[in-house]
């Protein structure tokens, strides 16, 4: 049977990786002190997928990027996620020639002719729509370009267009839980389609291992991101995996 | 072991880079090309392959490697197809339109239905067991049942498949690998695989 997946997400922006708390960013290091910090090869051995985000917020230094992501892959043989300004065929290119099996489209995922051109090229597999949201006096509004421009179409619109793209996999990202620990909020599946076609990956507020159990006992949600460094990395991760199987959710085992 | 020469063969369409560390890291010397001589004389080819089935043939066929593949197979080379590279040996695919094949194997390539996979949602992503239907080479040192990653929305019909190794389950059954003397296929990504994964490559490296 497939199994529930989890996902952890690195925040780059030239040169180095970042925390965040709901969008606003903290620098904890370059790639070598990463390395140097926190177990890698623990990480790896302890969750499914791996996505790396260019969160730069100035112009982008995709050289420096791409060599991360190159270094990274290097005895890495887990699935490798990457976004960052992908708004062209040859962005997308030079990312999957770096490494990345799959790309996450955020700001471009409503422009319907470049997702038409990625997807003839690479394949729907290869794209996850990425969507950042928040809550505004109870209302919901996305958006993109980091969370820092909202998008003028309403929540139901999106779920629909999300549906109808050439896309493989969706991402639903709550700005307000980002980085918190605070849990996942689930208020948004009120509004989520009961019957997507889509895998559904949930973002955005993962502080502990019962927050993971809370959403992996979830039957809309496919797996689950978590960026949060501090909260998981040493043995956290491999620990919350090991709870998650004595509690019933259905992970992989690997050699 | 002796470092084994594998060529990877890069039409374009492929996680070449992740197929390269991975075949590396295993002490392989790695090849990658798309030329049709080096292919026709190479004792272990790979055939990667991400995207679409259509284009890929395109790909192939311009290059020629779709008759440097079958001549390089008759000679008793081995070839390793990965994902849309297994699929490719198969005979036609209604991927974007009906599309001939390598046609190493008779198999069809179709998509899945969300009748098919009674509602599981489609592309089938994530890691999945690999049931084995025949003791393989190809899975020493693997528990039946062991976990791979899969992605992909299109499958090969196991119909009439006497060299089937593996099924996987998803709404349906199908076919998650297969050997055929020196042709062997697996439509999950070994090299995606962590240690499993390592150790299907390994497998390989010792045919």
């Amino acid at each position: 049977m497939l199994k529930k997946r989890l996902i952890f997400s690195l925040l780059f922006d030239n040169g180095n990786f970042f925390l965040s708390r709901n969008f606003k960013l903290q620098k904890i290091g370059n790639f070598e002190w990463l390395k140097k910090n926190y177990n890698f090869t623990l990480i790896a051995k302890s969750v499914d997928e791996i996505n790396i985000l260019d969160v730069s917020r100035d112009k982008q230094d995709i050289k420096n990027f791409s060599n991360t992501i190159r270094k990274f892959t290097k005895n890495c043989f887990i699935p490798l996620s990457v976004g960052g300004k992908v708004d062209s065929i040859d962005k997308a290119k030079y990312y999957l020639d770096s490494g990345a099996d799959k790309l996450i489209i955020n700001s471009e995922l409503f422009n319907l002719k470049l997702i038409q051109n990625l997807s003839k090229n690479f394949g729907e597999q290869c794209l996850i729509g990425s969507l950042d949201y928040k809550y505004v006096n109870d209302e919901i509004f996305c958006f993109k370009k980091n969370g820092s421009k909202k998008l003028n179409m309403n929540l139901s619109k999106i779920f629909k267009l999300m549906e109808s793209l050439p896309i493989g996999e969706v991402i639903l990202n709550s700005i307000d839980r980002d980085g918190t620990g605070f849990g996942f909020d689930f208020k948004i599946l009120n509004y989520f389609p009961k019957e997507f076609k889509k895998p559904l990956i949930f973002s955005g507020g993962a502080g502990n291992y019962k927050h993971l159990l809370e959403a992996f006992n979830n039957k809309q949600i496919d797996g689950i991101a978590t960026a949060n460094l501090l909260n998981f990395v040493g043995d956290g991760l491999q620990e919350a995996r090991l709870l998650l199987s004595k509690n019933g959710v259905k992970l992989a085992e690997w050699l | 072991m002796s470092k084994k020469k594998i060529t990877i063969i890069d039409y374009g369409m492929g996680n070449i880079a992740s197929l390269k560390n991975a075949f590396t890291y295993l002490g392989a010397e790695v090849v990658v090309t798309d030329d049709p001589e080096k292919i026709k004389n190479s004792n272990y080819v790979i055939l990667p392959g991400v995207g679409s089935f259509k284009r890929a043939m395109e790909q192939i066929k311009r290059r020629n490697i779709d008759d440097a593949i079958i001549e390089t197979a008759k000679k008793g080379n081995y070839i390793f197809g990965i994902c849309l590279g297994m699929q490719l040996m198969g005979a036609s695919s209604t991927e974007d339109s009906y599309t001939k094949g390598i046609g190493l194997i008779d198999n069809e390539v179709i998509r899945f239905s969300t009748n098919d996979t009674k509602g599981n949602k489609i592309p089938h992503v994530g890691f999945n067991s690999v049931n084995f239907e025949k003791k393989n080479s190809l899975f020493k040192g693997l528990k039946d049942g062991s976990d791979f990653y899969f992605v992909h929305s299109f499958y090969m019909s196991p119909k009439n498949l006497k060299c089937q190794i593996s099924t996987s389950y998803y709404g349906i059954n199908f076919l998650s690998s297969f050997h055929k003397d020196n042709i062997c296929a697996t439509q999950f990504h070994p090299e995606k695989s962590q240690g499993n994964g390592l150790q299907l490559i390994k497998n390989f490296l010792n045919f």
